[in-house]
């Protein structure tokens, strides 16, 4: 009879432990507030028509796409379509889109939605820089519904790698009235506070589960707090008033590692690099002997080796940058040409190639064969303390070899005026944020008629050889759908760019971020969001959540 | 009747006068903003993913502003009809950003005057009433300091120690104001009718109220008109910094991006405030000042 009794009890002290832990792992999961920084107001909610950071991140947290690149794989991924389909000319794409899906507003999702979003997308009158994106050739891109969870998209010419220009893509809904409010993603804008924050609540609709069943995401709110100055966001991380910060320069990160260590995240080489560039621009307000300089390779390529930027990483990064090698990080593990390395620091080489262009050293200058002092100006843009050390750093570099470099920093619409504009600068330094991993984002930067080829832009044929080659390399990897061919031709593009140097490659910053011990299922990576890239799936701990 | 007659244009030249600057700020303000380098210079034009269609298109946007006095004229058209036309930063109507913004700013500001007021003239007031150096020496002191200290610099020590941002303000305001009102009830304390009213053995309050503040009062008045011009100002490091979203944080984005629309709308909108805060204590002095029966 005992032992029967104490089986008993046994058995509730069992059911009862087990309760208390499945009610537990349900609650630690589910619920709270998530709380970050985002870093200048968001300048539309529209997701067509974004193009700045702190639009990207709502757009990400709250826009449905069809299909989605992993952020830590790099690998496309089904979303909102089950499968995809790419014609065989590059010319079209088919999509079979899940059943059963619903915006957050309530209206059912179909091809009607896809084809409606692609329309407006597309409208010339927009300029969306992701509709931009898509625009392969002369001639409209026009969709055909076959199904409700059937569509095509069809564009005037081939377009490569063209599924994954869909990742930036945030379906709209044809019919509801709520419009860009209607969304398809974890989270939806719930309140807006202009210049203060933004509000995002759980989408109750979202069609995602965990593989338990229950649906994403898991918080229930995600708060951003307009907050633009670094130094404040950094002290209310500390202050455990943020949960992440997306991206923080190395000196915060060191710091915050060295009291913190488990909440600092070096996700090793970003996509972004810092480089610098010479003015080619014929029309120039510059000197012409200087022009002279600047159109010589031999210059450009002996400048590149003698900046040391082991140093640059070391100094300015604190190490928590790597030698850029070219256009593509080492990061981006499909595209990046693995035979081409770092340009090593060589002063002695570089006095080498500057002789052979008759350049000559006296009294400690370097004087061009006019007898020209070699003297010029970098602008960069003010208020970015590791790029204004980076442009002392290569002042002292290039003093060595007897060249007089002065730093004039500028803020960004005076930059921007500068060298877009009115081309009157002799060198900049500049940093490229690359959120596409594919070559055909750098389009616009390669080819010699394009507004951001920034060392000659706009020019109506290409100037030199080289440049010619390139836009026919860049040309051919985006109109074949082969991405062996592709990665042929873009290797050769950032060989051509290593021997001609048209841009100094300096430094690939590393992806730093923080993320606060409140988060759980963080796993911060190098491609943008880092840290909340999979924002459906990261959970508060108890205490948090209890405390929002 | 003839006093309110003399009130009434004493208040006509002073509307006179703020609409005619109001006007001639705006204009300057564009002109300004329009000859400052990087005018028309759009971060998105470095946007590689657009393409020069779209890049010519953003250019075009705003060609309607190079051309200062068509700016001015359609801006004003604009305005008769309530229409202060769009942010370029921010791509919202002006409209609806001053009406979201301007509360914030009325609420720290205002806080922050009252406090800055509050603290300088107790300080001043117990200097002059007690007359210790020691006392004056630390309120100048005190005040000194406050002075030397960056408003950047203060508002960054409030959001350090979790300080609302109307202590910032009034921390920048309030030595301006000790300094000025503490010299002022200085010299009316100084004046021999104070010293024989003093002598026949009246209260202070008294003399406070019937001899020091009649004497000082309008100049008093005078400087809180001008404390609300400094007030303003110091909200645009203390906004920005504190991450309010007032007037304050609007005029710097404002201006960094070079929007036009939007500056030339705040420099309306501060001219008018600083202009009315002044006239106001103008015509308030007007009506106190005592007169002959």
């Amino acid at each position: 009879m005992i032992g029967r009794h104490a089986f008993l009890r046994l058995l509730l002290c069992f059911a009862l432990l087990f309760l208390t832990l499945t009610s537990g792992s349900a609650s630690a999961q589910s619920g709270g507030e998530l709380r970050f920084c985002l870093r200048s107001e968001p300048k539309t909610f529209d997701p067509l028509l974004v193009d700045d950071d702190s639009s990207l991140s709502i757009r990400y947290l709250t826009g449905g796409v069809l299909v989605r690149v992993n952020r830590h794989t790099q690998e496309l991924e089904p979303e909102l379509a089950e499968s995809w389909k790419v014609s065989q000319d590059g010319k079209q794409i088919a999509f079979k889109l899940r059943r059963g899906i619903t915006f957050s507003d309530g209206s059912p999702f179909s091809s009607e939605d896809v084809a409606f979003t692609m329309q407006r997308l597309m409208d010339p009158a927009l300029h969306s820089s992701t509709g931009d994106a898509f625009r392969s050739g002369s001639g409209a891109v026009s969709t055909k519904i076959i199904a409700p969870d059937q569509i095509s998209i069809i564009f005037p010419a081939p377009l490569a790698g063209l599924e994954r220009l869909f990742d930036q893509v945030a379906i709209m809904s044809a019919h509801s009235p709520k419009k860009e409010a209607a969304v398809l993603g974890p989270f939806l804008v719930a309140e807006y506070k202009a210049g203060s924050s933004v509000l995002l609540h759980r989408n109750p609709n979202y069609w995602k589960k965990d593989p338990q069943g229950r649906r994403l995401p898991y918080l229930d709110s995600i708060r951003l707090d307009i907050q633009s100055n670094r130094d404040v966001e950094m002290l209310r991380f500390k202050r455990g008033e943020l949960d992440l910060i997306n991206v923080i320069d190395s000196d915060y990160f060191d710091r915050l590692a060295a009291s913190s260590p488990q909440l600092a995240h070096d996700a090793g080489a970003s996509l972004d690099s810092d480089f610098m560039w010479f003015n080619q621009v014929a029309s120039a307000p510059i000197p012409e002997y200087k022009r002279a300089w600047f159109r010589s390779t031999n210059f450009r390529r002996a400048l590149s080796q003698a900046i040391n930027r082991e140093d640059l990483s070391r100094v300015v990064f604190n190490g928590h940058a790597q030698p850029a090698v070219g256009p593509v990080s080492p990061a981006n593990k499909f595209w990046f040409n693995s035979k081409l390395k770092a340009e090593p620091y060589r002063p002695d080489a570089a006095l080498q190639r500057l002789q052979a262009d008759g350049f000559h050293l006296q009294n400690g200058s370097l004087l061009d064969k006019g007898g020209n002092a070699v003297e010029f100006s970098i602008v960069t843009n003010a208020g970015s303390k590791p790029r204004e050390r980076m442009a002392v750093m290569v002042q002292e570099d290039l003093g060595k070899l007897g060249i007089k470099v002065n730093v004039v920093t500028l803020d960004f619409p005076s930059l921007i005026e500068r060298i877009s504009q009115k081309f009157n600068y002799e060198a900049a330094m500049l940093g490229f944020r690359n959120v596409d991993l594919d070559p055909n984002g750098q389009m616009n930067i390669w080819l010699s008629s394009a507004e951001n080829h920034a060392w000659n832009p706009q020019q109506k044929s290409p100037g030199t050889a080289w440049e010619a080659e390139i836009d026919r390399l860049m040309r051919a990897q985006a109109s074949t759908a082969d991405p062996k061919k592709r990665k042929e031709s873009f290797d050769r593009v950032q060989e051509i760019a290593a021997e001609q140097a048209p841009f100094i490659y300096l430094v690939n910053q590393n992806a730093l971020s923080a993320v606060s011990s409140a988060v759980e299922g963080a796993n911060p990576g190098i491609l943008s969001p880092q840290t909340f890239w999979n924002a459906e799936r990261l959970t508060l701990n108890p205490s948090t959540r209890a405390s929002r | 009747m003839l006093l309110r007659k003399m009130l009434l244009w004493k208040i006509a030249r002073h509307l006179g006068a703020i609409a005619t600057l109001v006007l001639l700020g705006g204009l300057l303000s564009a002109t300004l903003v329009r000859l400052a380098p990087g005018f028309d210079a759009d971060e998105r034009e470095l946007d590689p993913s657009l393409n020069a269609e779209s890049v010519r298109a953003l250019r075009q946007s705003r060609a309607g502003e190079h051309n200062i006095l068509s700016f001015y004229i359609g801006y004003l058209r604009g305005a008769i009809h309530g229409d202060l036309g769009t942010s370029h930063a921010l791509g919202q109507p002006v409209q609806t950003l001053l009406r979201e913004r301007w509360p914030v700013t009325v609420r720290v500001t205002g806080v922050g005057l009252l406090l800055a007021w509050l603290l300088a003239s107790t300080l001043a007031f117990t200097a002059c009433l007690w007359r210790r150096s020691a006392y004056e020496i630390l309120g100048t002191t005190v005040s000194g300091a406050f002075l030397c200290i960056p408003a950047a610099v203060l508002a960054l020590l409030s959001v350090i120690l979790n300080a609302p941002g109307y202590l910032a303000i009034a921390l920048i305001v309030f030595p301006k104001i000790y300094r000025y009102s503490r010299n002022l009830l200085a010299k009316a304390y100084s004046l021999p009718h104070i010293t024989a009213a003093r002598a026949r053995g009246l209260g202070e309050v008294r003399i406070l109220a019937c001899h020091v503040l009649p004497v000082a009062g309008p100049q008093m008045i005078a400087l809180a008109g001008i404390t609300v011009s400094i007030a303003l100002g110091a909200s645009i490091p203390v906004e920005s910094l504190c991450g309010l979203p007032g007037i304050g944080q609007l005029a710097w984005q404002a201006a960094l991006s070079r929007d036009l629309p939007l500056l030339v709308n705040l420099t309306v909108l501060v001219t008018l405030v600083t202009l009315l805060a002044n006239s106001g204590a103008d015509v308030m002095i007007h009506m106190l000042r005592p007169r002959d029966a």
